[in-house]
């Protein structure tokens, strides 16, 4: 039944999109969905393919293949002026030749609506940004941080379904850009429109987002909730870029019931199929996010290290380690906690729970793999 | 940072002055010619005489001039600025190959020798029936004045950031829309730079006329290229001292917009 | 319907004015080069043989090259000071330079012509301060000419002079004096080098437009000095003569395109045209 077939269908749906520049591959089969009213969030290093997957949503990119649809039709080939979305840039895009009012009211303008309509419906769009006392001020006379919100307020204003932000916070400086997610979050879930956001940020990206879909070189790697792809990352690319990770080198001995067997520098550990995201049979990687190891003196853990910095973060302290074997790893500590707090030079011992492991692919590329698994002792120059 | 002057640079910035008396002296000796009260080409003897000033307003020759000039000058400036406009943004607009395609195209008439496109002009008007026409001088006007506009409007477009114009569409604004209300308004600077540069090099072009006019069509540098070549008459002083004033008044003008637009 | 692209509407109109009324009818007169009065080469092995066109090219050969020379080594002087003087005094130094820029040429051909008789303003000071002591003959010769020219020129040749030395950047200099150079080593080694590529623009815009040059050489060259572009045009008016007119525009104009292909091997066009 057509109404079954509309409930079920997404607000926005995007399938094998890809986008060809000669050669290269910008976009390379990117697939996701976006729900009504979600804040969905697209992160990834700079040219993974974030940016033109938002710009061919918006229609200012033609994918070479691929669809785009909304609500069930395909908007592939519509002009962007007649997909209805709201857009907001990383240079905010203010009109500079009139005033914040003017701005906001353009939108309306277009649209035909009657001249008391436009008043109210900017007036109260301002308000909603706390910025009514700007309306006759010129785009220049106003902070970053105001000039952002006037671009919301503008992109706002004909209620769209759904908003596309391009990177809008990244010219903005750090407390700044604090302040403003905590109102792009309310914003979106105080009005009914959905918020399709691009950035590089992780932690901005952790914190707004209802999901995260994870670009690196053009494709999605990883899609989910904030708390799920941290706790679960399906590679190591995700492991490394959302959020800190220790990656230790390790390799799989076999199978041992439910669990496998795994050697690294600490000895052979057994770990739960579950815990387990990679299918390769050889060199793999140990993956402990730097809050869930621990610190003890020499001989009561896993793995001995010695401590090479120790750094204060404000609410957290890192001590950077380096194993007998050579690698690197980070373990965090609440400040002001009574566990374990050693010097620098000190000899320490590695402590983490079995749980606390995630299992995935190993460094370095496939032929390095390959070396890997005819040289048993997994090298240390593998790094990236 | 300004080191302190040595000997070497002040004895340059001496020669500097020199040099740039002797470029903007000269023509300045025309004021106190238009002013003689002899009747041929000289300084004044004994008094001020402004009876060649009045000769410009009397004499026919020089009036309908003046008025022609104006006339063609006026229209061909505003047949420049939309033509080399219209092109400087559908340029900005484009991919690169396409671009430098246009470009060229738009440059070509300040590439070209002045003399090698009378020449062509003038076979041209024969064939076409164009010779000592408005239109044809006008033709000839607007493709000499078209490059300026071009350069004057893309400078302009080269700060103008393009998300504006996608800020505008993805507000729902029809493409013609975005040109007249967002586009045009924020790069008004080039355009008026535009136009005035386009303006004075039609007002001051000489050698296409003497090629493509000869009675029908009879505008002020024509005038006063007949007038010097008579050799007599102080009144080509008035015109050259008006057009002094008038390249002056054009040349304030844009810079005092360009400074006032932050340039 | 097919979309026609906002982009190509927009650039259509005057690409195709300039193209269809000036373009084509400019490659019209290069044919003609090669078809008038008959078939062949004949009029370019006129350019290269007889005494009457092979003055003419000489004389234009020598004042363009003179015209350059010392336009541009003015020029050099002017630009120099300009870009090492404060914001303020160069603005100023800019309306003096534009002024003259934007003046009709016929305005200073004129003025030129008045000041370069033998009783005139130049003669008058050269005996005043006692450098001559009888009026040089001046007005209609290749000399006044080329004072003419020169004062054309100058702008031109300041303009991308200046662009580049603007450019460079200041505390090289004071770098090189603080390890132990001299002013006129500083400039030898530091400052001259890096100003090349602006002089090199400034050669060719300046010779470029000088090979083409008509009014101020019609008006204080008298009939006596005669260059291409003066020529062209009494060929049509008085001889008729189509096949060599076109063939000395088209030796113009392939000289031109010549020097701005080897310019653009040195730097870009771009600079040339939007160095006002």
């Amino acid at each position: 039944m057509p109404n079954e077939h509309a409930r079920a269908e997404p607000l926005l749906r995007v399938s094998a999109l890809t986008k060809k520049y000669g050669d290269s591959k910008a976009l390379d089969g990117v697939d996701f969905s976006l729900e009504a009213g979600e804040f969905l969030t697209l992160l990834g290093p700079s040219g993974s393919g974030k940016t033109t997957t938002l710009m061919s949503i918006a229609g200012f990119v033609q994918p070479t293949s691929g669809d785009i649809t909304h609500r069930g039709k395909s908007i592939t080939r519509t002009l962007p002026e007649d997909r209805g979305f709201g857009m907001v840039f990383q240079g905010y895009a203010l009109f500079p030749h009139m005033t914040v009012e003017q701005n906001v009211k353009f939108p309306l303008s277009i649209r035909g609506l009657p001249a008391g309509e436009i008043s109210r419906r900017a007036e109260s769009a301002l308000e909603r940004v706390q910025l009514k006392a700007y309306a006759r001020r010129h785009p220049r006379q106003l902070s970053g941080g105001q000039q952002q919100r006037v671009a919301l307020a503008r992109a706002l204003v004909y209620e769209p379904e759904i908003l596309l932000l391009d990177e809008p916070l990244s010219a903005l400086d750090r407390k700044l850009r604090g302040d403003l997610q905590w109102e792009l979050r309310n914003l979106n879930k105080e009005s009914a429109t959905s918020f399709l956001y691009v950035t590089h940020d992780q932690e901005e990206a952790l914190s707004m987002s209802d999901r995260i879909a994870i670009f690196n070189q053009g494709k999605i790697v990883q899609i989910g909730t904030p708390s799920f792809l941290y706790e679960h990352p399906a590679n190591l690319f995700v492991a490394e870029f959302l959020g800190k990770s220790n990656v230790l080198d390790a390799r799989i001995l076999g199978p041992d019931e439910e669990n496998i067997a795994i050697d690294y520098e600490g000895g052979v550990i057994s770990i739960p199929r579950s815990q387990v995201a990679t299918s390769a049979t050889g060199a793999v990687s140990l993956i402990v996010r730097p809050h869930k190891l621990r610190m003890r003196p020499p001989g009561h853990g896993k793995l001995a290290a010695k401590v090479q910095a120790i750094s204060y973060v404000g609410n957290a302290v890192h001590h950077l380690v380096r194993t007998a074997a050579g690698a690197p790893a980070i373990i965090e500590q609440v400040a002001d906690s009574a566990l374990y707090n050693p010097v620098q030079g000190s000899d320490v011992s590695l402590h983490f729970d079995v749980d606390a492991i995630t299992v995935l692919e190993a460094r370095g590329d496939c032929r390095k793999r390959l070396a890997a698994t005819t040289d048993p002792s997994p090298t240390a120059k593998d790094g990236k | 940072m300004i080191i302190t002057p040595s000997f070497w640079f002040r004895a340059v910035v001496v020669i500097a002055i020199m040099v740039m008396v002797y470029l903007f002296l000269p023509a300045l000796i025309v004021i106190p010619i238009s002013f003689t009260d002899r009747y041929y080409l000289s300084l004044p003897a004994k008094t001020l005489s402004f009876a060649h000033y009045a000769a410009l307003v009397t004499n026919p020759m020089w009036r309908d001039s003046f008025l022609q000039s104006a006339m063609v000058s006026s229209v061909s400036t505003l047949l420049a600025l939309t033509l080399g406009s219209a092109a400087a943004i559908g340029a900005w607009k484009m991919g690169t190959r396409l671009k430098s395609v246009v470009r060229m195209m738009a440059l070509m008439p300040l590439i070209v020798p002045t003399i090698v496109g009378a020449l062509a002009y003038y076979r041209l008007y024969i064939h076409l029936g164009l010779l000592d026409t408005f239109t044809g001088v006008i033709i000839t006007h607007v493709v000499a004045a078209t490059p300026f506009v071009f350069i004057s409007v893309s400078a302009a477009l080269g700060n103008f950031d393009e998300r504006l114009e996608h800020a505008a569409r993805s507000m729902g604004a029809r493409p013609l829309h975005v040109l007249a209300r967002i586009t045009l308004p924020c790069i008004r600077p080039g355009l008026i730079s535009g136009a005035i540069f386009a303006f004075i090099v039609s007002w001051d072009e000489l050698v296409v006329l003497l090629f493509v006019t000869t009675r029908n069509v009879y505008l002020l540098p024509r005038a006063m290229w007949d007038g010097i070549n008579d050799n007599v008459d102080p009144t080509i002083a008035c015109v050259a001292t008006l057009m002094i004033l008038i390249t002056l008044v054009c040349l304030c003008t844009e810079r005092w917009l360009a400074h006032r637009n932050g340039n | 319907m097919p979309r026609i692209s906002l982009p190509l509407a927009l650039a259509a109109p005057a690409v195709i004015l300039i193209g269809a009324m000036f373009c084509l009818p400019v490659l019209q007169i290069l044919a003609l080069s090669f078809t008038e009065p008959r078939i062949g080469l004949e009029n370019y092995v006129a350019l290269a043989t007889d005494p009457l066109y092979l003055h003419i090219i000489a004389t234009t050969l020598r004042i363009c090259a003179w015209t350059t020379l010392v336009a541009v080594v003015l020029g050099y002087v002017v630009a120099y000071v300009m870009a090492n003087v404060t914001d303020r005094i160069r603005g100023w130094m800019m309306i003096f330079l534009l002024v003259p820029f934007w003046l009709s040429v016929l305005v200073r051909a004129f003025a030129w012509s008045f000041l370069l008789t033998r009783n005139g303003f130049v003669n008058a000071t050269l005996m005043t301060l006692g450098i001559i002591s009888q009026p040089l003959h001046l007005l209609y010769t290749e000399t006044g000419v080329i004072i003419g020219m020169i004062h054309y020129m100058l702008p031109y040749a300041v303009l991308p002079m200046l662009t580049t030395m603007v450019g460079i950047d200041k505390s090289l200099v004071v770098a090189a004096r603080s390890l132990g150079a001299g002013p006129v080593r500083t400039f030898l080694r530091v400052w001259l080098p890096l100003s090349l590529p602006g002089v090199m623009a400034a050669i060719v815009l300046v010779f470029i437009m000088s090979l083409g040059f008509f009014i101020t050489p019609a008006l204080l060259g008298g009939g006596k000095t005669v260059m291409i572009a003066q020529y062209i045009q009494f060929g049509i008016s008085e001889t008729m003569n189509w096949g060599v007119a076109a063939a000395f525009a088209t030796a113009l104009l392939v000289a031109v395109m010549l020097s701005l292909v080897l310019a653009s091997r040195t730097m870009r066009i771009k600079n040339l045209f939007g160095a006002t």
